[in-house]
């Protein structure tokens, strides 16, 4: 069979394929010829034989069917406890039946592991905290969704994602170039308000390196204003890579591996270059578990680390606070209820719970925080995660996937959800549109410099 | 002067009284007019869905969606696009302010043009991003003057030659100012410097008194102030009134028949308010909607190349 | 046939049952991979090892874990059921002895009446896991032929024993029944799921040593299980 022009086997590696792809619209061509798109079973078994190691083959083997992780899922929740939505069905009924038949599936089996291992599993890896042999199936379908990337059987917006990190780096169209323009042009809309506000483009051995979201770049960087304003206020010694800045991997959501070692690799060759003290990264959750928690292994790092430590957004803040580099107004602290969503991402997958709830500590009126329930670790996705929020294919099921992290806020009472992390902001904002609940929803960087002192020195004169 | 005019329109019918001062602009001073408009706004994280602005409608844009948008524009205004030939069309998507902050950046107009809020309809796309008006945030970051047509007694036009200055003696009044100044000295016309004072401070109203001294103090200011910068302007008064402020400088320059009020935008204040998800009426937001005039915001003095 | 069954079939099955499992740890063990699993195993021994323990003892102990306290009732029979078949076959006197002449030491053997006690609750626990893999949705979905295979090879040697116990004159038969199916059930525990025996501890290990190096350990982070 001849190959077909959108939907095959090859990744997006060049401007052309990627224009081509997104001049689809909505990916109609792209599904329709998904649907005659043949499997490579040899290809997929001997994938399978090479990367299926002892781990994932006794996950698969040793679960005891006790659907004891039924009720971690929040996806089985809110669809009236579908047994078809039962983690371990989910994975067993995919990957499972693919080894049980040695990689002799056909194209609509695919097409319906796709929908699986993307609309219905956001990797949040929740299920893996409740299942007693410890079996984590957001690992293996993280796994799964690699298989289904190298056979092509991939959303529209994932392949496009990937394809965006091998041609640019980044997770959009944005260049380098337009990278460090952008944040100049910001500096010096707020220079006239912080005198002396700058970006410090590649300063070798500066105490901080910092990484964005290429989505600030394009859409909205008065993120980047704010990020540069605090580190200004806070008197650190920071820096922007010309190259490499960019922290997240839609790659990762793909399950393209190649891609997201490239796109690593650029971050880690960066701080190579630079050698900062230590990397800090913009408040998305997915970024950093791509760039600090699982990108060394992608990148072949036997010590699991980054070249140099890399901290999340909300560690450096709470650093700032902890040591009154940024001193918060008492007055100017938050009055309404509060609510925190702890984003999987770096909170189940690295431990930053507390963390965050120190920054609220100095932020947020005593009394005032609402925690929500389950929270912490056991927190709920906030039902958009995995790329889950950016596949239109996918986008009722999304919409009906906020539903638990709706009724979770809503059981707060909270009129503000503090969101440090992309993907949950945008979950969030768009709960908000489709519900129409009455709370507001912000990153952290805005609330602090609304409350945080400017020290004399730094204030512009009149 | 007007070498080149961005107008940033919604396309709808809240801006058709800013878009007739602006081709009514552009016709007069010979100048480069881009008609621009931010036709959706991203959603769904990083997938390709945008809402239309004008049809509310979640679409994927392509160049096709584009070229239509770029064509439907050019039928809403057709009629004033006979007038001006060879103005440029465009569209692009994101969050309206940032867009056309970004347009600013790269075309470098000497003017901006805009309409006023777009309403206070709580379903309008524009409100979901943000709290503040798209305008408010233009003017606030604006490299160039941004001018606001809210009201269509505001658009009923026909030239300049009265200029309103209004004052509060910060350094970004004296960048509006020299803008003022270079606009009267342009069209050759009267340029009347003006400073209300509040005569209610923290809900107390002040004793006429104090009220009378600052008057004073104030034209004396003003006097010293831009009394010596009047170059190339024949014809100018100060002034000072007192009274609620947005509406004295708008009482004002009603009597001045004034084309045009000049005034600056504050920084600051604006960006904790709105961070903070609040807007206050802002003095100028207030002029803004009740002048019968257009109201030019400047914000710093202009960049030079 | 009883002796041949204590003699040497005895030992064939103990050796199945342990070289089995051994055979099978190994090869878990070997198979794991630092880039694969992408768990830094050797770069942080310390780390892995606490998050390892912290894994196992917390799932050990009933509603020790998030898990457990969530579903209290498959809790509770699930810790019935373990107790029974992991203490009565180690430490039900006659079992003591039986050991004793093997391997010539004495383990503690536990009361009758406990041991009587804990043999019914733990066969009542079958019925429940039986009954609750029939009943719950979200259960049937997954269950198979194993699942059931496996309940019955480890109800029969309960059931017969009890019997045993109670039926004096049938009692001859019923021991043959219950040596054998017990042997059957160790011989069969390296080639089904019964090698959670030995792969429940080592699977928990590693999503421990996981989150003890990876996810949150080596942050100074101790997952809340």
């Amino acid at each position: 069979m001849a190959e077909m022009s959108l939907c095959n086997r090859r990744p997006v590696n060049d401007e052309e394929t990627l224009k081509a792809l997104l001049s689809d619209t909505g990916g109609k061509e792209y599904y329709k010829q998904m649907e005659s798109l043949d499997v490579d079973t040899d290809l997929l078994w001997s994938t399978i034989s090479k990367t299926m190691n002892s781990r994932l083959k006794t996950w698969l083997s040793l679960c005891a069917h006790c659907g004891m992780c039924a009720d971690s899922c929040f996806l089985y929740r809110i669809s009236d406890r579908d047994p078809t939505q039962v983690p371990a069905y989910k994975i067993q009924s995919t990957l499972g039946e693919i080894v049980k038949r040695k990689g002799k599936v056909d194209n609509a089996f695919m097409r319906r592991a796709m929908e699986y291992a993307w609309a219905r599993c956001t990797c949040c890896n929740r299920c893996g905290l409740y299942c007693p042999h410890g079996i984590d199936m957001g690992v293996m379908f993280s796994y799964l969704r690699g298989l289904l990337y190298q056979q092509g059987f991939v959303p529209w917006e994932m392949k496009i994602g990937a394809g965006m990190h091998r041609v640019y780096q980044a997770q959009m169209d944005v260049t380098d170039e337009d990278f460090v323009e952008t944040f100049k042009w910001m500096v010096e809309e707020y220079e006239e308000d912080y005198p002396g506000l700058a970006v410090p483009v590649d300063k070798q051995g500066a105490d901080i390196l910092y990484t964005v979201n290429a989505r600030e770049v394009k859409h909205y960087p008065e993120d980047l204003a704010e990020a540069a304003i605090l580190f200004h206020l806070a008197g650190a010694d920071w820096t922007v890579a010309s190259k490499g800045w960019e922290l997240t991997s839609l790659a990762m959501f793909a399950g393209d591996w190649e891609a997201c070692r490239l796109q690593v690799q650029s971050v880690y060759d960066a701080m190579e270059r630079l050698r900062p003290r230590r990397m800090v990264g913009t408040e998305c959750g997915h970024a950093h578990r791509a760039t600090v928690v699982e990108g060394p292994y992608w990148a072949g790092r036997e010590d699991g680390l980054t070249p140099v430590p890399s901290i999340h957004y909300v560690e450096w803040l709470a650093e700032a606070l902890r040591e009154g580099k940024l001193k918060i107004d008492p007055k100017k602290r938050l009055k309404v209820p509060v609510t925190l969503q702890d984003s999987c991402n770096y909170v189940r997958n690295h431990g930053l719970r507390d963390i965050v709830r120190e920054i609220l500590s100095y932020i947020v009126e005593p009394g005032c925080f609402r925690d929500m329930d389950p929270s912490k670790e056991h927190n709920y996705c906030c039902g958009g995660g995995g790329g889950f929020n950016g596949i239109g294919l996918y986008r009722a099921e999304r919409n009906k996937a906020l539903i638990t992290k709706r009724d979770q806020i809503l059981n707060t009472g909270a009129e503000l959800v503090v969101a440090p992390c992309h993907n949950c902001w945008d979950a969030i904002r768009d709960m908000v549109e489709e519900y129409h609940i009455p709370v507001k929803w912000s990153f952290l960087k805005p609330l602090v410099i609304s409350m945080v002192e400017i020290p004399d020195h730094l204030k512009p004169k009149e | 002067m007007f070498k080149h005019i961005l107008f940033a329109t919604s396309a709808t019918e809240a801006c058709d009284h800013a878009a007739r001062v602006a081709f009514n602009l552009a016709r007069e001073f010979g100048s480069d007019l881009t008609v621009f408009h931010v036709m959706g706004i991203p959603t769904r994280g990083f997938s390709r869905t945008m809402v239309d602005v004008r049809t509310r409608e979640k679409v994927e844009p392509d160049e096709e969606y584009s070229a239509w948008v770029c064509e439907e524009i050019k039928t809403h205004y057709s009629r004033e696009l006979e007038k001006v030939p060879g103005c440029d069309v465009c569209v692009a998507v994101g969050y309206p302010h940032r867009e056309i902050l970004r347009q600013a950046r790269e075309k470098r107009p000497d003017l901006i043009v805009m309409g006023g809020t777009t309403g206070s309809d709580e379903d309008s796309p524009y409100r979901k991003i943000l709290p503040g008006s798209t305008m408010l945030r233009v003017a606030r970051a604006a490299p160039c003057p941004v001018m606001v047509v809210a009201r269509p007694a505001a658009s009923f036009w026909g030239g300049i030659s009265s200029i309103v200055f209004g004052t509060d003696f910060s350094k970004a009044s004296d960048a509006a100012f020299d803008y003022a100044r270079e606009l009267s000295a342009f069209v050759k016309g009267e340029l009347h410097v003006f400073h209300a004072v509040d005569i209610q401070k923290e809900g107390i109203f002040l004793a006429q008194d104090m009220v009378d001294a600052r008057l004073r103090e104030a034209v004396n200011r003003m006097r010293g102030r831009y009394g010596s910068r009047m170059e190339g302007v024949d014809n100018w008064s100060v002034d000072a009134w007192e009274g609620f402020p947005p509406v004295e400088i708008v009482k004002y320059a009603r009597e001045k028949h004034a084309d045009a009020i000049v005034m600056a935008h504050h920084t600051r204040t604006e960006t904790e308010e709105e961070t903070r998800g609040v807007t206050l009426g802002s003095v100028l937001e207030q002029v803004i909607m009740r002048a019968s005039c257009p109201v030019i915001s400047v914000n710093r003095h202009r960049k030079t190349g | 046939m009883l002796a041949f069954l204590t003699g040497p079939m005895f030992w064939i099955a103990l050796v199945v049952f342990v070289a089995g499992l051994a055979a099978r740890g190994v090869w878990y063990v070997r198979g794991l991979n630092w880039q694969l699993d992408r768990v830094a195993y050797r770069a942080h021994p310390r780390a892995g090892i606490r998050g390892a323990l912290r894994s196992i003892f917390y799932w050990l102990v009933p509603m020790g874990t998030r898990g457990w306290r969530v579903q209290p009732f498959m809790t509770v029979v699930f810790f019935v059921f373990h107790a029974g078949v992991v203490a009565i076959p180690l430490f039900l006197l006659a079992h003591t002895v039986f050991l004793a002449e093997k391997f010539g030491a004495w383990l503690p053997a536990m009361p009758q009446p406990a041991a009587d006690v804990l043999a019914w609750a733990a066969a009542a626990c079958i019925i429940l896991l039986a009954l609750r893999r029939i009943a719950l949705p979200e259960v049937r979905i997954l269950t198979d032929l194993q699942d059931w295979l496996i309940l019955l090879l480890t109800a029969a040697p309960f059931v017969t024993g009890l019997f045993a116990r109670y039926d004096a004159a049938g009692y001859e038969s019923w021991m043959i029944a219950h040596v054998l199916s017990g042997e059957i059930l160790l011989i069969a525990a390296p080639f089904t799921r019964l090698n959670h025996i030995l792969l429940f501890f080592l699977s928990r290990a590693q999503l421990g040593a996981d989150y003890g190096i990876k996810r949150g350990g080596l942050k100074g982070t101790d997952v809340a299980w």
